[in-house]
């Protein structure tokens, strides 16, 4: 099961998912940051902390915007992973080329 | 042992009905002698009573068994038996009568002992048809039988036995007991004449036909009877009197009473034969329809049948049916007796119907009933809309035109949507089957899948004598994304590889066959770790959906130094255990997954180590699928467990390690748990 809020602050958009991320709900994830995109965001943050668990695929939606907005100057970043999650991403690493952050203040200021 | 001959029941009673028929002939003719010369010839009627108890019961056992035999007789058949052989008798009988009528005064004429034997024939003749006709009233009236019937006709056949022995008692014919016998059984055979339920079942045809036949048996019957009168006045003739017989009088009187019960009933149950007719029409129709069909026929063979019964069900004059695509396109799949021309006109009076329009939006389709339209056509009154229906959503409508105004009624509308509904199961069992079958071939296409795969793993794991090393792999679905290989690079140096592709099933799959493309490519170049990962990148960046990625460890033994160097793409970890001091621990080194950074700026991201191997010491390959391995509790089987498990088997082979690792994760999920993921694993451990 997968839930996510959306909610902004500032010209900080913050996508909050809950739940396991997995190859049959990514594609719900995949929507939620392409319609920010599309909404004209040009920062994006992950609030990671109620994500229990994710999957390649999960990954792999982190992984097909790196370009993109690299291009387009938009800034993804995701803060409060838990240890295994966090795990994960650097395992993968996905840490090298998205910015993480312990918690949401880190990620605002940085 | 002397084998006696299978006695055959038909033949013997009607030889010994002709038998007996013969003795009583001579007899009465011997007694016939003695009055004529006045001589006492001794024999008591006693006698010729007892032969002609005889002769009944042996017509009664010849005409039972050959009823018995041919078991399934139509009742016309039953019928026509009857009233042939109260024909045959009849006519054998005018034809005697003529024959004397002819003789006139003759001497010839007078002669009693040829007036006896005709006499006899002529009993025997009455017998024959009176038992016969009363044997296929008996099969009439046990159609359907119920045990009351059945209690009643044994009643009724004991009857008749007592009344061929009645004679002994009494030979005052019409005195009081014989009245009373005779009012007995008659009175049990009316009541076994109401028994009448084969005649529902006769069509209109057959209905004309078995008037006719009880007509004939009727008008013989009644004549024999008053032939048999006309001897019983003129008795001096004959010493013995076999006619006037209680059995002989009641089975006339049963026989006539039934004919003509049925001869009333059938008469009567013409006009509405036309509606049973129709209701087993429907029947018929509607168990055709309830028959499913073949996966290899079509649909329209239902909608064939469906229309079908339909219009004979209402007398319908035309019809169309429409089935709806998917892309709701209407396609005209069937039309009967209408013009095409008429049924655009119809169709656009359906349209503008408001009623009808109302009808078609009914949202809960399962609900929507058949409805009658009246409208103003120049050739047709009204109209009746049927629904079909399959899984709560239409599939199609038929229409049904009549030229009458308000042509269909109720009962009409209620086997049509009956038909309509039934029809609708079959055609969507007919889906369902199709549709089972395709998936049935999908599963033996996923079937050849899992083989190809299966072969895509090595075989053989390359090594010499420096280590041993074994590798287990299973997918989550028919096919997965893991992927391990060995190469022998040259005399000393090996390489290992294992791959994980994101994601799981089939696209992972096709994915796993181009990572083993672009490795085993490669591996022929002769590359460092590092350098074959940013090829294998670089390659696979090329061939990889955008969201997809793939987790690479490569490993190169060079068994003359003990020297291994590595590189890692994003995979996890491998747990590299020492002898030396007893202790296992995950190679740390910086790495990332292939297809992630599809550019030049991979190489940044991707490191080389290198270290040194002494015997003893394991290396534990593997992919996510065993970490991520969860419990019933949710928790994940973890690096730490594999971490111990090695530590505290490091003394067994790299097979029984394997073993331990496979066995003790399947523990740990669960009986029925399900392991959500490709996971493979690959030991080796050094000599």
């Amino acid at each position: 099961m997968l839930s996510i809020e959306t909610q902004q602050e500032n010209q900080h958009y913050i996508l909050q998912p809950k739940g396991e991320i997995d190859a049959s709900n990514s594609v719900q994830l995949d929507e939620s940051i392409r319609s920010l995109a599309e909404k004209g965001a040009k920062s994006i943050l992950v609030d990671g902390s109620a994500i229990d668990y994710i999957s390649s695929a999960g990954l792999g939606v982190f992984m097909s915007y790196l370009e993109d907005f690299q291009e387009q100057g938009i800034t993804l970043k995701i803060f409060s992973l838990s240890p295994r999650v966090l795990e994960v991403f650097q395992i993968l690493g996905l840490d090298q080329l998205i910015p993480i952050f312990p918690e949401k203040e880190a990620a605002l200021n940085a | 042992m002397i084998k006696l001959p299978t006695i055959h029941i038909g033949r013997l009673s009607l030889l010994l009905s002709i038998l007996v028929w013969l003795a009583l002939l001579f007899v009465d003719l011997v007694r016939l002698f003695g009055v004529i010369n006045n001589l006492n010839s001794g024999i008591v009627p006693e006698f010729t009573w007892v032969l002609e108890i005889l002769f009944f019961l042996t017509v009664y056992s010849f005409y039972n068994y050959n009823l018995q035999k041919n078991a399934q007789n139509e009742f016309l058949n039953l019928l026509w038996r009857a009233a042939s052989t109260g024909i045959f008798a009849s006519a054998a009988f005018l034809v005697i009568q003529i024959f004397y009528e002819f003789l006139g005064d003759s001497k010839l004429g007078q002669e009693p002992f040829l007036r006896n034997f005709f006499y006899h024939v002529h009993f025997a003749l009455i017998s024959i048809f009176l038992v016969s006709t009363t044997l296929l009233w008996k099969k009439l009236i046990l159609y359907q039988k119920t045990k009351q019937v059945v209690q009643q006709w044994k009643t009724y056949e004991i009857g008749l036995l007592i009344a061929m022995f009645f004679v002994f008692f009494s030979q005052d014919t019409f005195g009081y007991s014989f009245i009373f016998g005779f009012v007995i059984l008659t009175v049990l055979g009316g009541f076994l004449s109401v028994n009448l339920k084969w005649i529902p079942y006769l069509t209109f045809k057959e209905k004309w036909k078995s008037l006719l036949f009880l007509a004939i048996i009727i008008v013989c019957s009644v004549y024999l009877f008053l032939q048999t009168n006309a001897y019983s006045s003129a008795q001096q003739t004959y010493p013995i009197n076999l006619l006037d017989n209680l059995f002989l009088i009641s089975l006339y009187v049963f026989i006539l009473i039934y004919a003509l019960f049925s001869f009333l009933v059938t008469l009567f149950n013409l006009p509405t034969s036309s509606v049973f007719e129709q209701k087993l029409t429907e029947a018929i129709n509607f168990q055709r329809l309830s028959q499913s069909i073949q996966p290899d026929e079509d649909e329209e063979k239902v909608l064939d049948i469906l229309m079908d019964s339909c219009m004979s069900a209402s007398f319908a004059d035309g019809a169309w049916l429409e089935m709806y695509q998917t892309d709701r396109n209407q396609t005209i799949i069937q039309t009967r007796w209408i013009e095409e021309k008429e049924k655009e006109e119809l169709s656009q009076l359906i349209e503008s119907n408001s009623v009808a329009q109302n009808w078609a939006k009914e949202s809960k389709a399962d609900l929507l009933n058949p409805l009658a339209l009246k409208i103003s056509h120049p050739k047709f009154g009204s109209l009746l809309l049927v629904p079909l229906v399959i899984n709560k959503s239409v599939i199609g409508r038929m229409v049904l035109c009549k030229e009458l105004k308000d042509g269909f009624n109720k009962e009409m509308v209620s086997i049509i949507e009956t038909f309509a509904r039934q029809a609708s199961i079959s055609v969507e069992n007919h889906r369902l089957l199709n549709q089972a079958i395709q998936n049935e071939r999908y599963q033996e296409e996923l079937k050849i899948a899992q083989r190809v795969q299966k072969a895509l793993l090595p075989n053989n794991l390359e090594h010499n004598q420096s280590f041993e090393i074994c590798a287990y792999s299973n997918a989550a679905d028919e096919v997965g994304g893991d992927y391990y290989d060995t190469f022998q690079l040259d005399q000393h140096r090996y390489a290992l590889i294992i791959g994980d592709v994101s994601g799981k099933g089939t696209s992972a799959a096709f994915h796993m066959a181009q990572m083993k493309g672009v490795f085993q490519s490669l591996i022929q170049l002769n590359l460092s770790p590092k350098e074959f990962l940013i090829r294998s990148n670089a390659a696979l960046s090329r061939c990889l959906e955008r969201n997809h990625f793939i987790t690479a460890s490569i490993f190169i033994i060079d068994t003359l130094n003990h020297q291994v160097c590595h590189a890692r793409a994003g995979h996890v970890p491998t747990l590299f255990y020492r002898s030396g001091n007893q202790n296992a621990e995950y190679l740390g080194i910086g790495g990332l997954g292939l297809g992630i950074l599809r550019n030049m700026q991979y190489e940044k991201h991707v490191e080389e180590k290198e270290f040194t191997y002494h015997s003893g010491d394991i290396l534990v390959l593997f992919t996510d699928g065993i970490v991520e391995a969860k419990n019933q509790k949710s928790q994940q089987f973890g690096f730490e467990r594999i971490r111990a498990l090695v530590e505290i088997n490091h003394h067994l082979s790299p097979k029984e390690i394997q073993t331990k690792l496979i066995d003790t994760l399947h523990d740990f999920v669960g009986g029925d748990g399900l392991i959500d993921d490709d996971y493979s694993l690959l030991v080796v451990k050094f000599n």
